[in-house]
């Protein structure tokens, strides 16, 4: 009884998709558009988060070494930060190894180069690269650093503690304004999405509002009638993220050197993001577009029930 | 067979549809209500199909009072009474065979009865040869025929028919009252709601009149008197 019950609203919704092919293309491309934009705000929202995390990966402080401190301090001093949990890495970057970089970033400026051979000794002094997991530790480790028994090799000047942790901030409240402003853009068009979705499956189900008065006429109970609507609503999600999947792929992967070209060192590839985040995106997606259309079925379809 | 008992039916503001009806129907008779427009005729039919709940009284229909039936059961009493409109209300995606099938696989009956029952009606009303055409290839006569093919595959009982041959010229209206006498002389009680004068003088059965909500005449031999 179930079975013969269950395979007939099966067929009727198959039925009703085929026999009315231009509404269902329609319901479909909506609903396709509908998660188009809202994987693309997904979408940009993993790039954004990969960039800041990018961004806050490589952002360093360097702290001076006291001129009494010996390399033989600074490495136990390594030592000892790499223990605490906070810090993703410390390294003791050598005077040689500093006057290095600082020639190698000034090769086109012939004076500073000059200036720099007059001298008769290395004018820089060792210094520790510090590097956290969070960058919203780095002030309370830096506090922590001038504070302790490491203060006596390290020279953390009122100046240098401030630039760095303006530095930290910024990036901090950048990060959270692009954060929350993606959330909030992407709310504004899921709001839309589900709009259109919705008032696309009430039309739909409009001009079956006459076909749904004759089953009750002829003695088809609530759920039967109701329950083809339902199916419908599932296989035009379905089909939507068939779709979605189909297209988005090979428009990522057209984009990609656009997004390389833009971001440069900090760009990812588009397509491993989106599989690494393939449930978040299209999971997700799948399960809004199917509670959303049985949802808009099921209070369209009530409307025309009472029959 | 049926059984209206003081039967009201209001509409808001104050719209008086139906008023203190009281009617029975015996199993097997051929009833023609008449009446002008908007005395109340649809009224009844509806309440008899539970499409409307009547305001005041009590209707029992084969025994089963539905005064105040819940909706679960309404399915369970559409499928002991055929019902037969004038705007035929047929599903227009769907071909001769298909819609008639309908009524029954809405009630989880299986395919090979179908495939037995569904022939069987068609040939009662005449419609061999056109299961595949859909609605809209078909004539008033054949849709009207189609409907009643419809109504009859659950074998009911009752046969409801509201101006059946409203839409149709003489001469399908003709075949389509034979077709319900046929029905009749089967044993099935048949309840004709009509305008159509001469439709219910050559058929010399019960006439029930109604007028402003309220039953007029009810003669066993009837004319249309109004």
């Amino acid at each position: 009884m179930f079975f013969i019950e269950f395979s007939r609203v099966v067929k009727f919704a198959l039925q009703s998709i085929l026999r009315n092919f231009w509404l269902s293309l329609v319901t479909v491309s909506i609903i396709t558009l509908a998660l188009f934009s809202v994987s693309f705000l997904f979408i940009f929202n993993l790039m954004s988060a990969h960039t800041l995390a990018v961004v806050e990966g490589k952002t360093n402080v360097y702290i001076d070494l006291t001129a009494s401190a010996t390399p033989e301090q600074a490495q136990l001093l390594v030592a000892e930060l790499q223990k605490l949990p906070a810090i993703k890495e410390a390294e003791f970057i050598t005077p040689e190894k500093t006057l290095e970089d600082f020639k190698a970033r000034h090769q086109d400026n012939k004076l500073i180069l000059q200036s720099l051979a007059s001298l008769e000794q290395n004018p820089f002094r060792g210094s520790l690269r510090i590097n956290v997991y969070n960058i919203s530790d780095f002030p309370v480790i830096l506090s922590e650093l001038s504070k302790k028994d490491y203060g006596q090799y390290l020279e953390i000047e009122d100046q240098e503690f401030t630039d760095a942790k303006l530095l930290i901030q910024g990036i901090g409240d950048y990060s959270q304004k692009i954060q929350r402003g993606g959330l909030i853009i992407s709310l504004f068009f899921i709001i839309i999405s589900l709009l259109v979705v919705f008032n696309t499956i009430q039309v739909g189900i409009y001009t079956h509002r006459e076909e749904i008065g004759i089953m009750k006429l002829v003695g088809a109970s609530n759920s039967f009638v109701r329950s083809p609507f339902l199916i419908e609503g599932i296989v035009y999600s379905i089909l939507a993220v068939a779709i979605l999947m189909a297209v988005l792929y090979p428009l990522l992967a057209f984009i990609q050197p656009y997004i390389d070209g833009f971001f440069k060192e900090y760009s990812t590839s588009l397509i491993t993001l989106l599989n690494q985040n393939f449930f978040r995106v299209f999971g997700i997606q799948f399960l809004i577009a199917v509670v959303i259309t049985v949802l808009s079925g099921f209070f369209a379809v009530r409307r025309y029930i009472k029959v | 067979m049926i059984k209206f008992t003081n039967v009201s039916k209001y509409y808001k503001p104050n719209v008086v549809a139906l008023k203190t009806v009281n009617l029975d129907i015996a199993s097997g008779e051929f009833v023609s209500i008449v009446g002008q427009s908007g005395t109340g005729k649809t009224t009844l039919i509806r309440l008899m199909i539970a499409e409307e709940k009547p305001s005041e009284g009590q209707i029992i229909i084969g025994g089963w009072d539905i005064t105040d039936i819940k909706e679960r059961e309404v399915p369970y009493l559409r499928r002991q009474i055929g019902v037969v409109f004038q705007d035929y209300k047929l599903l227009q995606k769907k071909n001769v065979f298909e819609n008639i099938a309908f009524a029954l696989q809405t009630c989880a009956v299986p395919l090979a009865n179908i495939r037995r029952i569904v022939p069987q009606v068609i040939k009662i009303v005449g419609l061999e040869g056109k299961e595949e055409r859909y609605p809209f290839q078909l004539s008033g006569g054949e849709q009207q025929r189609v409907v009643i093919a419809r109504s009859l595959v659950h074998k009911p009982k009752l046969l409801v028919a509201d101006e059946p041959t409203g839409n149709l010229d003489s001469i399908n209206t003709r075949e389509i009252i034979d077709l319900l006498k046929k029905i009749n002389e089967l044993g099935t009680t048949v309840i004709l709601v009509t305008h159509d004068r001469d439709v219910v003088n050559s058929l010399k059965k019960r006439v029930i009149t109604i007028d402003e909500g309220q039953i007029i005449g009810d003669q066993s031999k009837g004319r249309y008197v109004l």
